[in-house]
């Protein structure tokens, strides 16, 4: 049976009507069009559908919809309002940490997260919070020091 | 992979969770975190007619401490915060260190520690996906008459692999279990049934509500280790849980305990008590503990990874390590040796 619930996506407010069996992920991409979250596994394995949910990092796929009622959710688009770029977003292209791209807004919203509980992370803190999200093309050491600079800190260091 | 359908309820009291569990009677499952649960209904290894959340329950999200009675962590608490808890952080480093090694940041936020310990058993030929199972019999855990794992296996061999398990074993945990037929206290230990089919004793209207951990005594210290392919994500192809006690102003052992994880049908616990007297050195209990543990693993060819046989003989390097960093531990803390 449907629930209507209320959810916070990006500073909008959302009524949305969901089946239980319907994952968060599906509802973003499928429902508000926020395509940015991608679907990788689908199985909680890739990370590539890392959102932020009330300031921790979560997966989306393996979230219900129907759990999510008055939660704040905060997705890849959410981190550039108008078009001006996040700093670790800035970073990414700084740093050439962007290859085909697909895994970019998981581990950019890892990282946000990351930074918003702890401003200055050092190496093996950033480490842990990207460890689940999978790389396959960019590698991670330009990740590293795309978060790395994006906190101020020498990425070389 | 699309969840099957099932229906959704929230019950905003235990009592009401109980009776309707009841009623229900193992058509219902209990949803904490969901992160092993709806893995196993997108493979359509689980449908249950019902999920039942315990979100609604602010009961099951507290942690509190007393010098008396130790730690109190409802079932409910995720990993990330328990593990980051101030007074876990301080008070039970083991329990702490144990959390951080499940899965990733995100598995942790999402996880529970009361979801963790009833996780479901692993095997290779188990958790996938329905296309990948169709060539192969429906094995024990599916209801069928046959073990993919182990050739003519007469019994299902799936593999607990809970991080949190062994580190709480060895610091002799208690839980506290909910059910129609009301409240109960049990050892952490009493929650294993050792059967892959079904690694835990609950029935189905039972849920675990509360882990009671005692406070650690003085000079105490432990460590868990954990073997996995990639730092990350895995399940623990091995684990091991130390945690020792000294004596006050000597050098010899209190107490001591090991635990395994990832190598049987339920964790593995070891307890050193019988070889503490007087005259044993540390040494050489940590040597009787590493061959017991030795003996007791039976990892089996269910995983992604290493041999069995590989991780069979890193047991013993785990338990002397693990040993080695939590005798270390517990000597910096004080008393004359």
């Amino acid at each position: 049976m449907k629930k209507t619930i209320q959810m916070n996506v990006n500073g909008e407010p959302y009524e949305l009507s969901v089946a239980p069996n319907q994952t968060l992920l599906d509802v973003l991409r499928d429902e508000l069009s926020l395509t940015g979250t991608k679907k990788g596994c689908d199985s909680g394995a890739c990370g590539g559908c890392t959102v932020i949910m009330d300031g921790e990092p979560i997966l989306s796929c393996l979230t219900l919809a129907i759990r999510c009622n008055q939660r704040h959710i905060t997705t890849i688009e959410g981190l550039a309002p108008q078009g001006k770029l996040h700093p670790l977003q800035e970073s990414a292209m700084k740093h050439n940490a962007v290859q085909c791209g697909y895994c970019t807004p998981g581990w950019i919203l890892s990282a946000k997260a990351l930074i918003d509980s702890n401003p200055h992370p050092n190496r093996e803190d950033v480490q842990h919070a990207i460890a689940g999200n999978l790389c396959r093309c960019t590698g991670y050491k330009r990740i590293e020091a795309a978060i790395l600079d994006a906190t101020g800190q020498d990425p070389d260091a | 992979m699309k969840l099957p359908k099932f229906e959704f309820a929230e019950p905003e009291s235990l009592a009401e969770c109980c009776r309707f569990l009841s009623v229900q009677g193992g058509k219902a499952q209990v949803l904490a975190g969901g992160t092993d649960l709806l893995m196993a209904m997108k493979n359509r290894t689980k449908l249950p007619e019902t999920l039942v959340d315990l979100n609604a329950m602010p009961d099951l999200k507290r942690i509190s401490f007393t010098e008396k009675e130790g730690l109190k962590a409802g079932a409910m608490v995720n990993l990330r915060r328990f593990a980051e808890a101030p007074i876990v952080k301080e008070k039970y480093p083991l329990l702490s260190q144990a959390a951080l090694a499940v899965g990733d940041a995100q598995l942790q936020a999402m996880g529970t520690i009361g979801g963790n310990l009833c996780q479901d058993g692993c095997c290779l030929y188990y958790n996938r996906p329905p296309m990948l199972r169709q060539n192969f019999d429906p094995c024990h855990k599916l209801g069928g008459q046959v073990c993919h794992a182990v050739k003519g296996g007469k019994n299902c061999w799936a593999t607990y692999c809970g991080d949190l398990a062994p580190a709480l074993l060895v610091m002799n945990a208690r839980l506290k279990i909910c059910g129609a037929q009301g409240e109960k206290t049990i050892f952490l230990k009493e929650l294993f049934s050792g059967d892959g089919k079904k690694p835990n004793t609950l029935s189905p209207d039972q849920i675990v509500t509360e882990i009671l951990v005692p406070p650690a005594a003085p000079r105490s210290g432990g460590a868990y280790l954990k073997m996995r392919v990639r730092q990350t994500i895995d399940y623990p192809l091995l684990g091991v849980a130390v945690f020792l006690a000294l004596k006050q102003n000597d050098r010899f052992f209190d107490n001591i305990s090991v635990a395994l994880t990832g190598v049987n049908m339920s964790p593995v616990l070891i307890d050193g008590a019988e070889w503490i007297s007087e005259e044993s050195v540390p040494q050489e209990i940590i040597e009787k503990l590493v061959e017991t543990a030795y003996r007791k693993a039976r990892p089996i060819n269910n995983t992604f990874g290493y041999s069995p046989k590989y991780r069979r003989e890193m047991v013993k390097i785990y338990v002397r390590s693990a040993a080695r960093q939590s005798l270390a531990q517990a000597e910096k803390q004080g008393g004359a040796v």
